[in-house]
């Protein structure tokens, strides 16, 4: 197969798994706030744990690239959020897409068997990013069937930025440890800056540890276990 | 000179570097509720990458064994938390709740260095020609954890002599775990990523149930989570770079 067309099927694969954040919604009765907080915790270990990977990866092709990247990924997300402002779970939705996608193209590029597990993380961590942004959806009026269709579609920038962040390290390979370390950074941020703060709010802070930190140790498993 | 007393000595240094992570605090007079937030976001961010690097460093040898270490290390702080909670705590002239994190956190940094030395002593004896190179770069690697403890501390109204004191003391189970390593290498060898993966899990534990937790709470979420990252990353390409 066409290796373009790969990182094209696999982020959209990911992107779709969105989908399942639906199901734990789907019986129509208020679930408890603890819930929230959980999927965001469960959101952000997986998270974490392909950051971790993303950067264990790029330090050792190139140690000032993957901090300079990182800097810049924190700087673009930053810019990115300010120019969103608060409004709209949909555009926050879209902001996070793009990293991700970004972490799946660059991973897919260093080496198939990475890119497939990055992938595989970043899509189960759709699960739980979307079921929370389903929940805030519903509970503004909007239908289960429409906020599922709109966490999916949010998704479509993880699809696009994955294709362009692999054909672009194809084509300049000196580009991998600065995108492994923007995308390391970016993803870094986005859960230092959204998804713990929410995961806190919703939930004692010793639960949320615990599963964000077996969420990243799974991750780490099965990262570093395969090298 | 004895190369048992030499590996000692040498470990020794790194354990006094850690007090230099004190002295940034001399010019700090009085911390704001705000400096608090970033002090804590700071110690999150410093301990949470030198727990990247330290399972970094435990898969290399064992991912199973680290990431069971790491497990343990979270039910080892969650039973010493347990354990702490029936009883007066009182540290510095701080009493109770505000007492909690900084017991907790030397009790977690000892622990960590416990096992630094561990890996010390095994480096070492992968080849004296390299012991001098080892010293200098765990002595600085050591100073921004000093910086962590010191954070923690200095914001909870302790002197910076105190700071210093305790990070020293914190890293003196290097020097002491470093000899032993240093003789029984093939015996130890094996422990190590359980060792390291105990570290990293107990540090990034409190880092997520307590430091983070409190730097959202006190601070504005942006400026920490920047704070938070940086920390990260400075953190894991300075140990790297060592």
């Amino acid at each position: 197969m066409d290796p373009a067309w790969r990182v094209l099927i696999y982020s959209s694969v990911a992107a779709a798994t969105a989908a399942f954040g639906a199901l734990p919604l789907a019986s129509g009765r208020t679930q408890p706030l603890r819930l929230f907080g959980w999927a965001n915790a469960l959101a952000s270990g997986l998270m974490l744990g392909v950051a971790y990977s993303l950067m264990a990866v790029s330090l050792d092709r190139g140690l000032a690239q993957t901090g300079l990247g990182a800097l810049a990924g924190i700087a673009c997300i930053t810019l990115a959020r300010a120019v969103a402002g608060t409004a709209g779970v949909i555009r926050l939705g879209a902001i996070h897409a793009v990293p991700e996608g970004i972490a799946i193209g660059v991973a897919m590029a260093a080496g198939l068997p990475f890119g497939a597990l990055m992938t595989t993380a970043l899509a189960v961590h759709n699960i739980p990013e979307a079921t929370v942004a389903i929940a805030t959806m519903t509970r503004r009026g909007t239908s289960l069937t429409l906020a599922t269709l709109l966490a999916v579609a949010a998704n479509v920038n993880q699809v696009v930025f994955a294709l362009a962040a692999f054909l672009l390290v194809s084509a300049v390979p000196v580009l991998l440890p600065w995108t492994l370390g923007f995308a390391f950074g970016a993803l870094l941020y986005l859960v230092m800056v959204e998804l713990l703060p929410d995961s806190y709010r919703d939930a004692g802070r010793t639960s949320i540890a615990l599963v964000t930190i077996v969420a990243m140790g799974i991750v780490v498993l099965l990262h570093d276990g395969g090298r | 000179m004895n190369p048992t007393l030499l590996v000692f000595l040498y470990a020794l240094t790194t354990a006094l570097a850690t007090g230099l992570g004190a002295l940034p605090f001399l010019f700090v007079k009085t911390m704001s509720p705000r400096a608090i937030a970033y002090a804590n976001a700071l110690a999150a961010g410093l301990m949470m990458g030198a727990s990247f690097g330290l399972v970094s460093e435990g898969t290399g040898a064992g991912a199973a064994q680290t990431v069971t270490g790491g497990l343990l290390g979270v039910l080892g702080i969650l039973a010493v938390r347990r354990w702490l909670r029936g009883r007066p705590v009182e540290f510095g002239g701080v009493r109770g709740a505000g007492a909690r994190p900084m017991v907790l956190l030397i009790i977690v940094m000892t622990a960590h260095s416990f096992s630094e030395g561990v890996a010390v002593g095994v480096s070492f004896g992968g080849g004296a020609a390299l012991a001098l190179a080892i010293t200098i770069a765990i002595a600085v690697h050591n100073i921004p954890e000093g910086l962590a403890i010191s954070a923690v501390m200095r914001s909870r109204g302790q002197s910076v002599l105190a700071c210093a004191g305790w990070s020293i003391c914190s890293s003196l189970p290097q020097p002491l775990m470093a000899v032993p390593a240093f003789l029984l290498v093939e015996a130890v060898r094996p422990v190590l990523p359980f060792g390291l993966g105990f570290a990293a899990g107990a540090m990034a534990f409190m880092v997520l149930d307590e430091l983070l937790p409190d730097a959202y709470e006190q601070g504005p979420k942006p400026l920490v989570a920047i704070l938070v990252s940086v920390a990260i990353i400075g953190m894991a390409v300075f140990q790297h770079a060592l």
